[in-house]
């Protein structure tokens, strides 16, 4: 599944969560911030930047080249499309700079654990609780979405499973109205489940 | 104290009327319900874990009024389910366990401890970094039960939480059931063998209580049933 957090010791795992959220958040803002005129430098800073974030021991630059194989057909996809409308130094600029803010924001996740950002998104979000946000609703939501995910992907799986199995060939509508049947059937027990486990 | 207790308890669940008029009040410290599918066995599990409310009727658990006393039911009585995968929560086994103490206000050090204890108790020390949701079905619903009783609940609600386990895991299961910590245990299972070893039983049938006490009494009821009408009547 994608638990994208990976225990170590780095400089970045130090950093107490909400500091590097803020961090990382600038370092975001201003790869996104690089204007267009600079030309390539467009495309250099923001790969700086990133290598430099990746590049503490600990974390290593193997770790970024790993992430952008993950997300080649992302990369490849905005390439080629950019390459097509607005011709090459665009195209790679623009580039750069979507893998840049991705990989960048990826490192909260490689290097903070659920719980922390949990704790974390909870007491950031206390002022707003007069406000009527609920800190602690927000935070179990996200958490509740992340590990979601995994378990209707792997219930996608099992219901193309038993169609292949009666012979069905894959078809979407075929697919949907099993599928829906089950995410809802999850959606019910995680409901319970959570209120059994002390969530109001 | 009584354990559970209901009064002409009715839930109605869509078109269905799960429970109908069920009456028991039992103080055992490990009570067995038991009956055939579609009885009613989850929907009065559910109800006395404060998850459905009862349409009609009185139910106390531990003393509670699981509608009424929810906050205070839910520190002290933990749900089991049989399907282990929307029990578990977060993305490591640890930290789902973990999950649990939350609310407990306690410092992260005592957390973290308590969270040590229980895996090891479990045998789930050498899985706590894991990802939660790629562990076997057994592996699941021993983190399931772990994060259940870290807790310390007074009681535990079980629904066939070794419905879907092979033989090993499931006495593994039933030995934290029953011996895991001072808990009482309400233990809804088609194995009668896990029942007769309760301290007492109720058979359940088309929504209604039809026996409760001596689980001994109890089980031979229900399989004088069976031996009675072993095809359903015909209509
Ligand atoms: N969510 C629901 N909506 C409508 N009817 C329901 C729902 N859940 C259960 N029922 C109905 O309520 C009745 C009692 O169901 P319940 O799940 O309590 O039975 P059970 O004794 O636990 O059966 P099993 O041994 O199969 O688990 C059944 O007739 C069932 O069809
Ligand atoms: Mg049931």
């Amino acid at each position: 599944m994608i638990t994208l957090y990976r225990p170590g010791d780095s400089l970045w795992h130090r950093l107490p969560t909400g500091r590097k959220a803020a961090l990382l958040a600038a370092l975001v803002l201003g790869i996104s911030l690089v204007p267009v005129s600079w030309a390539w430098w467009g495309a250099l800073i923001p790969a700086a930047v990133c290598l430099g974030c990746y590049a503490v021991p600990g974390i290593g630059v193997t770790r970024l080249l790993a992430q952008a194989w993950a997300a080649r057909w992302i990369i490849l996809v905005t390439l080629a499309g950019q390459l097509l409308f607005l011709g090459p130094q665009p195209a790679v600029v623009n580039t750069a700079r979507v893998v840049a803010i991705i990989a960048v924001a990826t490192l909260l996740a490689l290097t903070t654990q659920v719980t922390e950002l949990l704790d974390a998104i909870e007491r950031g979000l206390a002022p707003l609780a007069r406000l009527g946000v609920d800190p602690r609703r927000a935070g179990l939501l996200l958490t509740v979405t992340l590990t979601t995910l995994p378990v209707l992907a792997r219930a996608a799986g099992h219901v193309r499973e038993a169609q292949r199995a009666r012979g069905a060939r894959p078809r979407l509508r075929l697919f949907v109205v099993p599928f829906l049947v089950v995410a809802l059937k999850h959606a019910d027990e995680l409901g319970e489940a959570l209120t059994a486990r002390g969530v109001r | 104290m009584n354990t559970i207790e209901l009064k002409n308890v009715s839930v109605r669940l869509g078109e269905v009327d799960a429970l109908r008029e069920a009456s028991v009040a039992l103080d055992g410290r490990t009570i067995a319900v038991i009956g055939d599918n579609g009885s009613g066995k989850s929907t009065l599990a559910r109800v006395v874990g404060g998850l459905v409310p009862a349409r009609a009727g009185e139910v106390r658990v531990l003393g509670l009024d699981p509608v009424r006393q929810a906050a205070e039911l839910r520190r002290r009585v933990a749900f089991v389910f049989s399907n282990p995968d929307a029990q578990i929560i977060m993305p490591t086994v640890a930290e789902d366990v973990a999950f649990s103490l939350r609310d407990r206000g306690m410092s992260r050090r005592e957390r973290s401890e308590r969270v040590a204890a229980a895996l090891d108790r479990f045998g789930l020390t050498e899985l706590a970094a894991r990802s939660s949701h790629d562990l076997s079905g057994g592996q699941k619903q021993l983190l399931a039960l772990c994060g259940a009783l870290v807790r310390e609940p007074e009681l535990v609600i079980a629904d066939e939480p070794t419905a879907f386990l092979d033989a090993r895991n499931a006495r593994r299961i039933t030995a934290h059931l029953f011996d895991g910590g001072p808990h009482r245990l309400l233990l809804v299972t088609h194995d009668l063998s896990l029942a007769r070893r309760c301290e007492c039983a109720v058979l359940v049938a088309g929504g209604r209580v039809v026996l409760a006490g001596d689980p001994g009494l109890v089980i031979a009821a229900h399989e004088k049933s069976l031996d009675d009408h072993p095809l359903p009547p015909r209509g």
